[in-house]
């Protein structure tokens, strides 16, 4: 959905890396927070629904930064079965502008992908504006790749991409992979044929 | 079906009242804990996840713009006809409103909806209003007609899946009387041609023949503003022809296109060379970001109007691109959808070739081949449906092309099988077969070699795309350029097994006619063609890329920090899984790569240079090219990315360690869209 990352501009804070706290969402009182956070710093409009959706049903997914008792910023994603493969989406991911370029939304995306992993997850995607280069070293950083373009993805006709990082699994050669699908279509002949290639 | 619908939104009229539920509400609300919902059987969170917040300007249509609907900004004098009583303002109003249709529909054709481009054009949503008005009349009727036949182009190709914005319209009225359209914008450019005609006569005072009315009140102006408007009004004539003859079957009508289109061109240049002449805007020429001549704001357009027949959530505002926007892009969905059309009628190519005949001469399959039965085998008709399938994917957006590029290849591959298996089956193992089978056999087998051909052919695409989609990161490129390396190796390989197969059939069928010249036909058999010479050249820039990549990486040149969750081979696994899961190549890939490129060094390079190998080989094949511009320039930038390699190589090779203190090392696709050359910088 969408990462507000970069940029920042002039204002920046000072601070040390070890001031920021990170937790991860313990209940309705963080609620407000996350939501002003977004509104605050991301373009798309979300309805309460949309953050309810994610905290309630994957509370363990999000995580809040804080300064001091200042919000800073916050991770919201989800994971569930998607076409025979249980993977992580990492749906909203905002770090507020003076905060920004010291670590905070890596650890706080890296937090939310370690559960994911955990969790059984295959792999993590998300969508992110072809544009929005803080994002996109991010996650390259974190070992993402840009699996494909999405034309005019988004309302203002800009194009995204589809990234996804894979766990490492148990490995399947290929040629399993393979005879296992040619399998499926010589189903009356009765000899090994070699495929020559 | 329409019935029900009628009487659910009319509130199913019998037993419904309307009641005040706010005090019920207001107990609720006060009822429930904070952080309570309540659930109800058929609304769960996700759904709740479209819910609106009612009067939020982002998210409630309802809650923007000036008027709440056509008729009130009509009423609100939005889109008054005529646009001024002053005749002399009303043309110059009117020139305003055609050149910001062109600039909405040209925003359109770059993928905006319809409803927020052309159609925020007030006159247009009610063109009844402009009969009065013979200019916007016209001009309306024939941008109507226009957008219908683009339109019609573009939903028959049907290439356009992320693009379905375009062919929305939304309710829209699209109607109207296509084919007098043409005939009313003639009897208007008669007209305004006879009063350009009046007013040079005047000025060169000769005497006037007809009594005609001029245009508007200002002599002064007369010439100016008539041409104006004859070179917009013949702009449109010219395009409207353009996409009739398009339509055309068998694509009859392109020569014809072809001449309106340069016409369109001559036309956009005179309204540019005579914007630069509006005296009455002290001769402004066009801006950067303007989208009328004038610079002025149209009369009679306001987007925000059909935010209601979009969607629930208000459009993103959009911005209208201004011609010199326009001019940088590059051919996009209609040009591609016309592409389509007149590539693939009726299963045919051009309407006029079987496919059959088509994959024959590209499989340069004897001519034997013509009546033969192998036409009606299963899967010889399938590979039919592939070729068609290819070419339809070949029009589309590149970003959806390779998508689909990548998910075909197992149709191919399977294909591939199903003709082996058919081979195999009728001819068991080849030995003495009659003469007949023989000929059917030999098809097949020609056949094959073409499908893996085009498989690889395919499976080359598919990366090189990549490069132009930018979904590699600069860590990724050495897999991939080694991938592609190992795909055009196969690929060059079944090119010239093709190549020499049909060769030697014409050898053949010379040899009743003349004397083999002992020794000459040897050299010929080991000479490559200069097709695949020119993928030759392509290959050894691949494997120069490659390993001068894993090079600067083994000697630790560039630095790549790992990454926390997953390595390379997940990364590679997952760029390459369609093509792994087709079978190309047939052995474990990740390891091979790995096997590759774990000993290449900087030395290693400095001995064998595969870039000059690319730049002798692209030389040498040029002249074969001398008729073929395309791919002379394609040579031409392989041979300079061979040689900044060269170059880079060469330096890095003599720099060693010192390149982390003063020098940066960076590469990119100056040169060549897929290729990238190393660049050194000082930092």
């Amino acid at each position: 959905m969408d990462t507000g990352v970069s940029g920042g501009g002039d204002e920046k804070a000072e601070f040390d890396p070890s001031e920021i706290t990170y937790v991860s969402y313990g209940g309705e009182h963080h609620l407000p927070l996350i939501m002003n956070l977004v509104d605050q710093e991301l373009s798309e409009p979300y309805s309460i629904f949309t953050y309810r959706y994610f905290v309630y049903l994957w509370p363990q997914l999000s995580f809040l930064a804080f300064h001091k008792e200042k919000c800073v910023g916050t991770v919201v994603c989800k994971m569930g079965e998607h076409r025979s493969t249980y993977r992580g989406y990492i749906a909203m991911l905002v770090v507020v502008k003076p905060y920004r370029g010291k670590g905070i939304a890596t650890e706080l995306v890296s937090r939310s992908i370690r559960v994911m992993q955990e969790s059984g997850c295959e792999e993590v995607t998300l969508e992110a504006e072809v544009t929005n280069k803080g994002a996109l070293a991010l996650y390259g950083r974190l070992g993402f790749i840009r699996a494909k373009r999405l034309f005019r993805y988004y309302l203002n006709g800009v194009d995204a991409f589809r990234l996804k990082l894979l766990f490492p699994q148990p490995y399947i050669h290929p040629s399993l992979l393979m005879e296992a699908h040619e399998d499926s279509i010589r189903r009356s002949s009765s000899d090994t044929i070699e495929v020559s290639h | 079906m329409a019935a029900a619908e009628a009487s659910i939104f009319s509130g199913s009229g019998d037993n419904s009242v309307w009641t005040d539920v706010s005090p019920l509400l207001q107990a609720a609300c006060n009822g429930l804990q904070d952080g309570e919902l309540i659930h109800g059987d058929n609304f769960n969170l996700y759904a709740a996840m479209s819910a609106l917040e009612i009067m939020d300007p982002k998210m409630d249509s309802g809650m923007i713009g000036r008027y709440y609907s056509v008729d009130e900004a009509i009423d609100g004098g939005a889109a008054p006809i005529p646009i001024s009583f002053d005749r002399t303002v009303d043309v110059q109003c009117t020139i305003d409103i055609m050149d910001h249709l062109l600039a909405c529909e040209a925003t359109w054709h770059k993928g905006h909806s319809l409803a927020q481009t052309v159609f925020s054009c007030i006159y247009l949503l009610r063109p009844e209003r402009t009969t009065s008005h013979a200019l916007l009349h016209s001009y309306s009727s024939v941008i109507r007609a226009t957008c219908k036949a683009v339109i019609s182009v573009v939903s028959d190709a049907r290439t356009h899946e992320e693009e379905d914005l375009f062919t929305m319209m939304y309710g829209l009225n699209l109607n109207g009387e296509d084919e007098k359209c043409l005939s009313i914008l003639n009897a208007v450019e008669e007209t305004i041609s006879r009063q350009l005609r009046a007013c040079r006569a005047l000025s060169a005072r000769r005497k006037v023949l007809e009594d005609i009315e001029p245009l508007q009140n200002n002599p002064m102006l007369e010439e100016g503003y008539c041409r104006a408007i004859l070179a917009r009004l013949r702009f449109r004539k010219h395009f409207y022809h353009v996409l009739m003859c398009l339509k055309r079957p068998q694509g009859r009508g392109l020569q014809l296109a072809r001449k309106h289109v340069a016409s369109c061109i001559s036309e956009l240049k005179a309204i540019r060379e005579l914007s630069g002449q509006h005296t009455a805007c002290g001769g402004q020429t066009i801006s950067e970001d303007r989208t009328t001549a004038s610079g002025r704001q149209p009369v009679g357009f306001d987007a925000s109007l059909n935010a209601r027949l979009s969607a629930p959530t208000p459009p993103r505002s959009i911005k209208i691109l201004s011609w010199s926007e326009f001019q940088k892009s590059q051919p996009d969905l209609v040009a591609r959808a016309h592409l389509q059309r007149l590539l693939l009628q009726d299963g045919k190519l051009f309407g006029r070739e079987a496919i059959f005949s088509v994959i024959s001469k590209a499989a340069t399959l004897p001519e034997v081949v013509k009546n033969h039965d192998i036409e009606k085998m299963e899967c010889v008709i399938q590979l039919g449906q592939l070729v068609i399938n290819l070419l339809r994917i070949l029009c589309a957006n590149s970003a959806w092309q390779r998508r689909k590029l990548g998910k075909i290849l197992q149709d191919w591959r399977v294909t591939y099988i199903q003709l082996e298996l058919a081979l195999r089956s009728k001819f068991g193992e080849p030995s003495g077969t009659p003469s007949g089978e023989n000929i059917c056999m030999n098809i097949l087998k020609q056949l094959l070699v073409w499908v893996e051909e085009k498989v690889y052919w395919i499976a080359s695409r598919f990366l090189m795309l990549g490069f132009e989609l930018e979904l590699y990161s600069t860590s990724e490129y050495g897999m991939v350029y080694w991938y592609i390396y190992v795909v055009s190796v196969k690929l060059v390989e079944k090119l010239h097994h093709r190549i020499s197969i049909s060769n030697r059939g014409k050898r053949v069928k010379c040899r009743g006619k003349k004397k083999r010249v002992p020794g000459k036909d040897a050299t010929r058999d080991i000479q490559f063609s200069p097709t695949v010479l020119f993928l030759q050249s392509h290959i050894c820039l691949a494997e120069g890329l490659t390993m001068m990549l894993a090079a600067l990486r083994n000697e630790k040149m560039i630095l790549e920090s790992p990454t926390p969750f997953n390595s390379d081979q997940e990364r590679f696994f997952q760029h390459f899984e369609l093509l792994q899961k087709a079978g190309i190549p047939d052995h474990n890939s990740y390891q091979s790569f790995e096997g590759s490129t774990k000993n290449a060094s900087l030395s290693m390079l400095a001995m064998y240079n595969h870039f000059k190998d690319a730049q002798r080989i692209a030389k040498e094949v040029k002249s074969s090219f001398s008729d073929d511009p395309e791919r002379l320039s394609e040579l031409r930038r392989i041979e300079q990315v061979a040689e900044h390699n060269s170059v880079a190589l060469s330096l890095l090779c003599r720099v060693g360690d010192a390149l982390d203190s003063s020098l940066k090392l960076s590469f990119e696709f100056s040169h060549h869209p897929h290729f990238a050359t190393a660049v050194v910088r000082r930092s």
